[in-house]
């Protein structure tokens, strides 16, 4: 079998894997991490990282290979934290940060601030409800607009 | 997507970085929202969502207007 039909078949696999390696760990994969996996060469997990950016299943830091956005985790420490599962994994925004525990399905406490006044804002998830709040969160970009600069949406 | 502690807040900001007003929803909305979204992330089988699918999401979720379009 050609290797782009292998990784073609293998691509929703390896998606499958960041996801859960960050759902354990925290952190994304390094590519030579998803290569041993996989037992793929450094190369082809770089194609099939790319194929996987492009088909937006996750985004890579530009000009890298390095896993910067799987949504609603951040490959990078943000100031979105969610503690669950006795971790902390970072969320890329506001709505990821309540994505986080709606994607595992659990507890948890979020901790972030205004980004106005930089006064701290903590939301907890109980149970598969959230606390009350009169906090507000603002989208700015409009829903069709949204991967055009998927870092500034 | 970012957190403010009241309209005040928002306002501020909007007017410090010179950007238009966009969409603001509540807590309890982005939670709904985010439970319809997100729920299914961590699947084997979810390989992302199209357009259509995307949009029916929001209707379910309340969220009409030309923004989420």
């Amino acid at each position: 079998m050609p290797i782009t039909s292998l990784l073609d078949e293998m691509l929703w696999d390896i998606r499958a894997f960041v996801y859960q390696h960050l759902a354990d760990t925290t952190h994304a994969p390094s590519v030579d991490e998803t290569a041993t996996r996989f037992a793929l060469t450094h190369e082809q997990t770089v194609s099939a990282y790319q194929a996987l950016h492009e088909r937006h299943a996750f985004f890579l830091n530009p000009g890298t290979h390095e896993i910067l956005i799987a949504n609603p985790f951040s490959g990078i420490e943000t100031s979105f934290r969610v503690h669950a599962n006795g971790k902390t994994y970072f969320a890329n925004c506001a709505w990821d940060s309540l994505g986080i525990p709606a994607a595992l399905h659990c507890d948890a406490d979020i901790e972030a601030a205004c980004s106005q006044s930089n006064e701290s804002i903590a939301l907890q998830v109980r149970d598969g409800g959230i606390s009350e709040s009169d906090v507000l969160i603002h989208f700015l970009v409009p829903f069709k607009h949204w991967y055009d600069d998927l870092v500034f949406t | 997507m970012l957190f403010f502690r009241s309209e005040a807040d928002l306002a501020a900001w909007l007017q410090t970085k010179n950007y238009a007003h966009g969409a603001t929803l509540t807590v309890s909305q982005l939670w709904e929202l985010s439970q319809r979204w997100y729920q299914d992330r961590m699947d084997v089988e979810y390989h992302g969502r199209s357009m259509e699918q995307v949009g029916e999401l929001f209707r379910e979720a309340g969220l009409n207007s030309d923004f989420w379009k």
